[in-house]
Formats: structure tokens, sequence, C-alpha cells
């Protein structure tokens, strides 16, 4: 790894800053892409399925890489006018990727009854041409047919845990929002996660340096010693030919990522022949330059380093088909090398550095997959996930900060595109001039990006569990608001608990009001409750229960997903070199770190249950405004007829506003939940399970499930937004008070995932003065122990919903000098004042 | 920026003996506080917490905040969130409340200011302006956010309405956060006796100080009092050598006069070169809070200065050697 002095230069600092990444190039290039319609791209799913018919009989590892390179050598490939960075997923200019083998019944579904043409997301498809329609309804229908009838996980589950158990699931995952097994989502040809299984695997340092050949020759020396040295000992012949075929199918697929590569030299060459502008015809040269080299060997400049990050980055893509949370890395550790050396060779100006690595976002952003409803309900409906990790401190105590950190953001601030997802690694000595940019190009940039992650904690929960430090610290964020280690950790299986969830059920004596089940346990009847202690008990008794069948499930499930779709995560194997000697991918534990592979429990709506105590607390037992029956039956009105009661909820004190009596309750949900759910170990590695409080959009879809709540919530909507979220409009003051409560004690010890969420608006950040302020906000958020902060800026709409709103946005301020009010406050003429202030950025 | 280190230089820069007030009866001292307002990034350098006073001596017209201005607590209310139930209006025994289309009315001579209301509401519409709190109490809230303040350069500001017409309690506040380290800053407009103003410079690392008008006549118009008493009071400020900022509100027609911002630049410059002024532009936003208390708005037609008029006051302060600022 590259060490540098992460001072930038204030000339370098100016020089970058003043780079034009949209130049008129990337600008006709974006707007393009903005201008085109979602089309539906089936030549990928039509390749997939020709060759799966051509490979029956193989083992299934083999089968799967012989598709994928089927795929790469055969499909379309397009260079568009002036493009630099090549390698696009599809023939069109916004071409929506599927691959129906995966989940045919959802496709069948969509195609049949025209579903095609909604627009709920941007990433959902408006448009498919009727030949294609057909050919589609064709390959869904034929997949309808061979597909297992039968899906292994959820009989193994039912033989286990009975039928009842899947009502803790079913319809958006009530208690348990199981990542595999759904009764009715449609899994397709492996009816489990399959190829995607809990995978994060994403182009690696090593490989992009080194090359795919260096892989290639790995597997092959491997082959050859096992043959030579006789592995298959008694009893383990098995291991040794899936390790033989494991090792083919890398092979294979590096091979087919290799020869895609050439079709896209080839193409260069081609249309340089016929090129007249001179310019243009010099660049193509170089297209094919580059792709004749990478990713087959090490890059030998920058261009070529971009060029082998895009081509890796699209092959993880199509390798995982369904899961898109193919991430990125650390592409300022990943580029600099060669960054560096092209700069102090004069090859290369910072200007032209900024081009390239903005044409190469654009071709992350234009990957795109077809959403299909199902999954469109229960993911964050256009979020993609390639996360990008920036900075970081080595083993050695050196600040990995460089150059390219600095034109990253430049890059994400002017190119102004909802993805990637920035990370930056903050630690306590980090250049204030470093921070500032990053802080100003959140302002620009708007919604949450950068997001600062606490390096020291990430580190040392790596050396807590026994990575070696130049391991541990090299870290990176990855999938929806997770990390893992760069040398291939893999998260094994991932299932939410919603905890709001139990409460509610905990309300009713473990009897769920939507279903009319007794799904949880008896643990009493809190009409007759006297004290909130009896609270406390019926709930974490009621956790207890579900985190043993919770944990009992996930055994199951990952065993039976193992058995039967041994093949998954192949791309895990091309990409982290111990999975080579192992024979096994990362998932199965293959990569340096086994013990690395713990589950992860996603914890949801923590603070929602602090808040339901506190106003029980607050208004049963201590005012006596209502009793514990009234409260029950205005909740089981959904409030109609009981608005006074609601309101009382609702004013009753908030987690989020540094008051000690709910954050105590708070503090005490959280950590005894925290030891409940990581106290049994996980069955694959004997390890601590770790959480999971991201945000995404799982506060969503198991709000959906929930009724209403003490704390004045309606039913079935959203949860609180993040793990150490308030409730929406409730933290009233400021963020001072809301750090304070989220870092009462070490909620994030446990966690892979824990975000802190904050709005701010834009006039907060409008001098340099104020970004300090920021800055220190962010300092003392992580000296307090704080995991993950992300600032979101609002704009003039946020102004419009709080006009037509104001009683969710009650605590919006207006601030300016010696003054400040509450917007809702304002009448509305000067409301629209100082709407049209914030679009000047001056309020 | 000060720093933590920085300000316990000026302290001892001053030869302030550190007294102890903690446990002694200076923590009891009650003071009226209507709002305590944190990570507040406009008044002072850093992070801070502002602590508003409620009560002051003089009554400007332009005033934005008028909650600010009465001694005693008063009830406030929210309109946009009333939902015109009329519950408040049956709990109230002084007949003092009604409520129609165009929101809720309190009849301030009538109103008591019990506060069955504001309990009878439950869409927190009403809310009492001004508590009475000790000065320990204030200081717990306070000290929530020292780490805050430390790495931000920042501490805490007291403002009012006017921080001299309570003036124990003002001293006894400031001088408990200074004796912890916390950077604290004085807004105020002047009108208090020297003596309290001289106990509590000692306590104070940074003074903002408003002037509205250097004609004694004009200012009385205005605010309703004469402006000797302030005129003093800020020399005795630069003799203390505590800096300060002047801030001057410009109110279109009032106090922007050519003549009256010279007299000003060339007062200020003669007492001292080191003070900064800063323009604070008039604006309109206060008007809401007028109404929440059913009290008219004077100057409702009165709209914010223009950009180039500013510029030109900025000018003709600057030509006096002074460092000028306009605040947006
Ligand atoms: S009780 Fe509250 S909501 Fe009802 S009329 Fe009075 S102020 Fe309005
Ligand atoms: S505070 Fe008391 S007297 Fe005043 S309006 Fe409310 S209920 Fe009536």
């Amino acid at each position: 790894m590259t060490i540098t002095d992460s001072m930038l230069s204030k000339a370098n600092a100016k020089e970058i800053k003043s780079v034009v990444v949209m130049t008129e190039r990337l600008k006709k290039l974006k707007r393009e892409w903005e201008d085109a319609d979602p089309v539906v791209y089936v030549d990928d799913t039509l390749l997939f399925t020709k060759s799966w018919k051509e490979t029956d009989g193989l083992p299934v590892d083999l089968r799967w890489a012989k598709a994928f390179a089927k795929r790469l050598e055969e499909c379309p490939i397009l260079l568009r006018d002036d493009e630099l960075i090549v390698g696009s997923l599809t023939k069109f200019t916004r071409g929506n990727n599927v691959l129906v083998a995966m989940k045919p019944r959802e496709v069948l579904e969509m195609a049949k009854t025209g579903r095609f043409d909604r627009k709920l997301s941007d990433i959902s498809a408006t448009y498919i041409d009727p030949e294609d329609l057909k050919l589609l309804i064709e390959d869904a229908e034929y997949w309808v047919q061979h597909m297992p009838t039968v899906n292994y996980v959820n009989e193994a589950l039912k033989e286990e845990l009975g039928e009842g158990h899947f009502d803790l699931m079913f319809d958006r995952g009530m208690v348990f929002e199981g990542r595999a097994v759904r009764v009715d989502p449609d899994r397709g040809l492996f009816q489990g996660w399959g190829a995607f299984g809990g995978g994060i695997a994403q182009p690696t340092m090593p490989v992009i340096h080194n090359g795919l050949n260096h892989v290639i020759n790995l597997a092959k020396a491997e082959i050859d010693k096992m043959v030579d040295q006789g592995a298959c000992l008694p009893g383990a012949s098995a291991a040794a030919l899936r390790k033989y075929y494991l090792l083919k199918a890398t092979i294979v697929s590096c091979e087919a990522i290799i020869a895609y590569a050439h079709r896209y030299a080839d193409l260069a060459r081609d249309l340089a022949l016929k090129e007249r502008n001179p310019v243009r015809k010099q660049e193509l040269e170089k297209i094919a330059e580059v792709c004749d080299w990478v990713p087959g060997n090490r890059p030998r400049n920058y261009w070529e380093a971009v060029q082998s990050l895009r081509f890796l980055h699209l092959a993880c893509w199509k390798e995982s088909s369904e899961r898109p949370e193919v991430g990125i890395g650390r592409i300022d550790q990943i580029l600099y090398p060669f960054y560096e050396e092209d700069l102090a060779q004069g090859r290369l100006t910072r200007q032209e550095a900024g081009e390239l690595l903005g044409a190469f976002w654009l071709k992350i952003r234009e990957t795109e997959n077809l959403v299909t409803i199902k999954r469109e309900h229960r993911a964050a409906p256009g979020t993609l996930l390639p996360d990008v990790t920036l900075c970081g401190i080595d083993e050695n105590g050196r600040d990995l900060t460089n150059e390219l950190s600095w034109l990253v953001l430049e890059v994400m601030r002017q190119i102004k595109l909802s993805e990637p997802a920035v990370y930056i690694r903050w630690h306590e000595g980090m250049d204030e001039d470093f921070m500032l940019h990053a802080l100003e190009c959140n302002r620009d940039f708007g919604g949450g990006n950068p997001a600062f992650l606490n390096d020291k904690l990430g580190t040392d929960r790596y050396l807590a569990r026994g990575v070696k430090p130049e391991d541990a610290t090299n870290w990176l964020a990855s999938g929806c608001l997770g990390y893992h280690l760069e040398c291939g950790e893999h998260m094994a299986g991932m299932f939410s608990i919603n905890q709001a969830k139990i409460f509610e059920l905990t309300l009713y004596n473990g009897f769920d009001p939507r279903t009319k089940k007794q799904l949880g346990l008896q643990t009493g009847d809190v009409t007759q409750f006297t004290s909130l202690e009896q609270f406390y008990e019926a709930f974490f008794q009621q956790e207890d229960y579900f985190a043993e069948i919770l944990r009992k499930h996930y055994f199951i499930w990952w065993s039976s997903e193992n058995m039967n779709s041994p093949m998954s995560g192949l791309r895990a194997a091309m990409l982290y070199e111990d999975c080579i000697p192992a024979g096994l991918t990362s998932r199965e534990g293959g990569a340096r770190y086994p013990v690395c592979r713990a589950s992860w429990i996603g914890d949801r709506g923590i603070t929602d249950v602090a808040d339901d105590l506190a106003a029980i607390e607050h208004l049963v037992f201590r005012s006596n405004k209502f009793t514990m029956a009234e409260l029950l039956d205005a909740m089981a009105a959904n409030w109609e007829g009981h608005d006074d009661i609601r309101q009382m909820c609702l004013n009753a004190p908030k987690y989020g506003n540094d008051d000690d009596f709910v954050d105590e309750i708070f503090n005490r949900v959280s950590l005894t939940t925290q030891m409940i759910l990581t106290g049994r170990p996980d069955p694959f590695t004997g390890e601590k399970p770790m959480l999971f409080k991201g945000a995404a959009a799982g506060h969503v879809t198991q709000g959906a499930s929930v009724g209403a709540l003490p704390n004045g919530r309606k039913a079935g909507t959203p949860l609180n937004d993040a793990g150490t979220s308030a409730m929406p409009g409730m933290d009233v003051e400021g963020p001072t008070a809301l750090i304070n409560s989220a870092t009462k004690a070490p909620h994030a010890w446990e966690t892979v995932g824990i975000t802190h969420n904050m709005k701010f608006p834009k006039a907060m950040l409008t001098s340099t003065a104020k970004l300090e302020n920021l800055a220190a906000l962010v300092k003392i958020f992580f000296a307090r122990g704080g995991w993950h902060i992300q600032f979101n800026i609002h704009d003039s709409d946020e102004l419009l919903k709080a006009k037509e709103n104001p009683e969710q946005y009650k605590n919006v301020l207006v601030r300016v000098g010696g003054y400040s009010a509450y917007f809702v406050d304002l009448p509305p003429e000067l409301q629209d004042e100082i709407i049209a202030r914030t679009l000047h950025e001056v309020y | 920026m000060v720093g933590p280190v920085g300000l316990l230089q000026v302290v001892r820069g001053h030869g302030v003996p550190r007294v102890d007030c903690k446990g002694s009866s200076m923590g009891e001292i009650m003071g009226t506080v209507f709002n305590i307002q944190r990570y507040s990034i406009d008044d002072g350098p850093g992070i801070r917490s502002t602590v508003f006073l409620k009560g002051c001596p003089l009554n400007c017209k332009w005033c934005s905040n008028p909650e600010s201005q009465n001694r005693n607590p008063e009830i406030s209310h929210r309109d946009s969130l009333c939902s015109k139930c009329g519950i408040c209006v049956q709990v109230c025994e002084a007949a003092a409340i009604t409520v129609d289309e165009a929101g809720v009315h309190i009849d301030r001579d009538r109103c008591n200011v019990c506060g069955k209301c504001i309990d009878a509401c439950d869409r927190e519409v009403l809310e009492l302006m001004g508590r009475s709190m000790t000065v320990e109490e204030v200081f717990s809230q306070l000290q929530r956010d020292t780490d805050y303040y430390e790495s931000s350069g920042g501490g805490v500001t007291i403002c009012g309405g006017e921080a001299l017409y309570q003036p124990e309690f003002t001293f006894a506040l400031l001088k408990r956060c200074r004796e912890v380290g916390i950077h604290t800053c004085l807004d105020t407009a002047g009108y208090g006796t020297s003596s309290a103003l001289q106990r509590i410079l000692q306590y104070t690392s940074l003074v903002f100080y408003d002037i509205k008008h250097l004609d004694a006549r004009i200012h009385r118009e205005l605010t309703g009092k004469q402006n000797g008493l302030i005129m003093r009071n800020l020399e005795l400020i630069i003799r203390s050598g505590v800096p300060v900022v002047i801030r001057v509100p410009y109110i279109p027609g009032h106090n922007d006069s050519k003549e009256n911002i010279e007299a000003l630049a060339k007062t200020v410059s003669g007492m001292s070169k080191e003070a900064k002024v800063n323009l604070l532009p008039y604006h309109r936003f206060g008007m809401g809070k007028y109404a929440m208390l059913d009290r008219r708005y004077e100057l409702a037609k009165l709209l914010p200065p223009s950009k180039e008029d500013l510029s030109k006051a900025k000018e003709i302060i600057e030509s006096f050697g002074l460092a000028c600022e306009v605040a947006v």
C-alpha cells in the first residue's frame, strides 16, 4: 500500500479544486444518460439460458462459470462517441439487465401484466421492445418449468420449526426480515440466494495491481499441485473435486473477462480506422491499447488502472446478477501509485485525471439491473450500493489520505449523481483542510455524501477478533452501510430482527393483532402491570425467545444454502487469493479470516421501543393521564377517535433530545438487546454475531407490519430511519443534543453498521467558520464513540414540505444573526421569502 | 478563535481572582430565561449555547424577538399547529382566551399565566415564554456541550432581552462558566448600570454591543430611552480591554442616514480602532412572533435594505479605519 503525506500542498489543493470534471465530453455523456428512458435488455439472460442448456450434467460451479463466459463473449458490445472509459452492461444508453433464471415467476408476472412500464424508482424499466418481450416471456416460461419446484430452505425450516414459523417472516418479514427464506418471492434456479448468497465482493487492490493473469496462474499452479501431491486422500475426495472445479471455474471466468476486454480493444481499433477526426482517432487507438493490456496485466499507467477497475466492477456486477451490492472499494489507494507515477513523469495532468475519474463515475451509474416488483418492495429501490471508501490509517499509524482522496470528492461534487456513495474513514489527525473540503462537497452535493466512518473503531473491532494489524486496518465500506476487510471477509447470513414488532407482541401478551395468531410467548397481561420494570422483563423475555428461533433459523438456512448452491460467490474466489489454496469461496470460509464471516443481525426499531417505554412510564405510571387499557384501545383503533391520547403520546419525552429520562431507557433497551442478540455464538464460527443497525429502506418495510405504538406512531408507517435516529421531527434540541443521546452508551461496539443521520439547513454551512463548526461536531461524535455519521442538507424542498405540513416540521429553525424562530411560525409570505433565500443559499 | 488554552490565559491576564461560587448561594440566583439554544453558530465564535434572558428596558420598534421584551412570563400561541378545537377556551377560568378562524387570541390583561390552557392543548400550540431558573439549572444545561465548545473554540453566549437587566444572574452565570474554562460572550444593548457591567466584564471573553443611534433624541424616539448611558458603558468596555464587536441594526428610514452612520463610526473610532463593527440588515422575520403574542407589529410594511445601501454604509465605516462586516 502506498504511504503518502496526507498534507496536500495548498497549490495542489487549489489545482484539484479547479479541475473541471464536467468537460463538454462528460456533460454530453451525462445528458445522454439522463435523457434516455430505461429499456429492458434481454440478450444477457438469453445467453445465460443458452449456455445452461449446453452444459447440462457438468458440475454446477463450472456451469455457472461457462454461462458467465458466454455472456461476456457473445453479448453485443458498444463504445459510445466520445467515451474514454469503456465497458457497457447493455447495448442501450440506459439498459436494465435481467437474469430471468433467478426470478422467472416474477419476470413472467411483470411481462404478462405489462408492469414494465410502471415507474416506481429511477431504476425501474419503462420500456421493452415487443420482440424482446416475446423472447423474455419464452425465457421466463422455460425457467418456470425448469426451476426446482420446492424451496429446499423453506422445506428444511418447516421440518425443523413448524409451519407457524413462517408467520414471523411472512409479508415483509414481521419479526425477521429474512434475507433468504421467504415464502412467496421467487428465487428461481437455486431457490435461495444462490449465486449471490449474502455476498459482498468487489474488485480488490491485489487483483487490479497484479492482473487477472496472475490469478489464472495461481489457480493453474494449484491444480497442478493438487494432482501432483495426491490431494484426494481418503475421505477428502469430495472436497478435492469441489476444489478442482472451483479452480477451473475461476480460470474460465478470469479468461472470459480478459477476452471481453479484448473485444473492446478490437472494436476501438475498428472505429479508429474509420474515424476522421484526428483527436478522436488517437483516443480510440489509446482505448485499444488500454483494453489489450488490462485487466489481464498490471496497469502501466493511471488510465489503465481506471479502466481495469471498470472492467472488474462490471464483471462482478454481471456475475452477481441479482444482488447489486458490488462496491468499488478504496479507490484512492488502488489508483494512487499509477496517478503519482504519471504525474511525476509528466504523462498526466490533474485535469485529465479528473475527467477520467468522472468518466468512470458515469459508467458506474449506468450499470443497472431490472428491479422486479418483489425486490423493490423489500429492498431500497434505486439503490445500487457501489460504495467508495477514502482515506484511513494504516498499520503504522500513517494517514493514507492523498491527492486522489481530494479529487474523488471533487468529482462527486461536480458530477452530482446519486451514486456511488462515498465514505471517508475519519480519524483524529485528519487534515483540517481536507475535512473542510469534504464538508463543502457534502453541502454542495446535498444528500448524505460523503459519509464519515470512525477509522479507529473499525480497526479496533477487527483487532479484537484477532485480525493482523496490516489486514485489520485495510477495511472498506460495503453494501447497505456495513463494512468489511479487503482481504475477503464474507458476511454470512443476514437477518433483521424487528424490535418494534417484538414490543408490539409484548403489549398483546405474545399475540399478534395483525395475523390473529399467538406468535410470541405469553409474558403477561400488560394492563395488569404496575411498573415499567415489568415491561422491560416481558420485552426482554420475548426478545430472548425470538433470538433463539432466529439462530436456529439461520443455521438451517445457511447450511441448506451451502449444500444446494455451492457455486455461490465464485467471484469471491477470483478476487481473494486465499480462496485458491483453500479451495473454498470466501462465503464458505476460504478467505484469510474465516472467523470474520459471522452472521449479521439487523437490529431495527430500538429507538422506537425506547420512546414507547418512555411514553408508558410518563403518561400511565407517572402522571396517570390514562390507563394501559385505554392506551391499548386507542392503539387498536389506530388512534381514530382518540386524538387526545395520541397527542399526549406524541408529546411525551422523546429520544434524541439529550433528556436523561428517555436516554436511560434507550441505553437499557439497546445494551440489553445487544447482549441478548450477541449472547448466542454464531453456529458456524463460534464467534459472536455482529449487529447491524443500518438505514436504507428496512425501516419502511419493517414498519409496514407493525401496528400503532405508544410513541404515537400510526400503524403501518415507517419506523425511525436508522440505528440512532430520533422519531421524525421530534429532536428539537439541535444536533449536539441528538449526538449526546446517541452516544451516552457504547451502542456502536458490537455493530458493523449503526448510522446516525442528521439534517442541516444549507444556511448552517455557508461559511468556512460554519463548516469548521460542523467538523468540530463530527470530531465530538467520534470522540464519544460514534461509528457512522452523515449529513443531509435541506434545501427549499424541505421548507416547502414544512409549509404544507407544519406538525411534522415543528423543529425546523430559521436563523438570522441574533434571531431565531421556528419556520412554521412565520406568516406564509415570510415563509416564501425564506424559501426564496434558501434557493440562493443565504438564509 | 479562542481555544480552551487561550481562554485560561485571558482569565489570568486580567488578574481575576478565581473564586468558586459552586455550593455558594450564587448558584441559587434566579433569572427569567425564555430559551436556551444549543448548537448556536451565529452568536459568536464556534459552537455555542445561547441563553436568552427575558426582559428589556428598551422598546425598539424593529425588535425581532418580541417575546424577550416583557420581563414576565407570557403565553405564546403557534397558530399553524392549532386544530381550533376550543378546549383551551373551556379551561380558561379568566376567560382570557378565544379561538376563531384566524387562530388563537389571548387577552393579555385578563390572562394570569396560570398555564391551564397549555396543559389542556394536546397539540403543543400554547407555550409558556419565560421560566424562572437558577444559575445552576441553566449551567447544568450548558455544560452538556462542553466538549463541543472546546473542539470548536466556542462557548456560551448570554443575550436577551437585555442581559444587564438581570445583572446578578448574568454575573453569576458567566462567572460559573468561566471558572470551568468556558468562553463567554455577552450580547448587550448596554442599558444597565456601569457598576454591574464592570463586574460582569471580569467574566466576559467577548462583548457584542448594540448601538442604534448616535443622536440622543432620536434614540429615545426609536427605543424609548436616551443613549447617554449606553455610550458611557461602551467606553467602559473598551477601557476594560475585553474585545468588543459593535452591532448596528440597519433599519431603513430609522437609523440609516449618512449623518448617523458617520457619527457612529467617528465616535467608535475615537474610542478604539480595534473595535469591529457589524451591520445587521433589518429583516421582518420577527413578525410572526408578534402575532403569537397578540401584539401589533408596527413596521409590517418596512422592507429590508438594499445591498447597495449596506455596502455604502460599510464603506463609510471603513473610511474611519474600522473593520466592518455586513451580517447575512
Ligand atoms: S386547545 Fe390547542 S388546538 Fe385546541 S383550539 Fe386551543 S390552542 Fe388550538
Ligand atoms: S394561561 Fe391561564 S389565564 Fe392565561 S389564557 Fe391560559 S388558561 Fe387562561
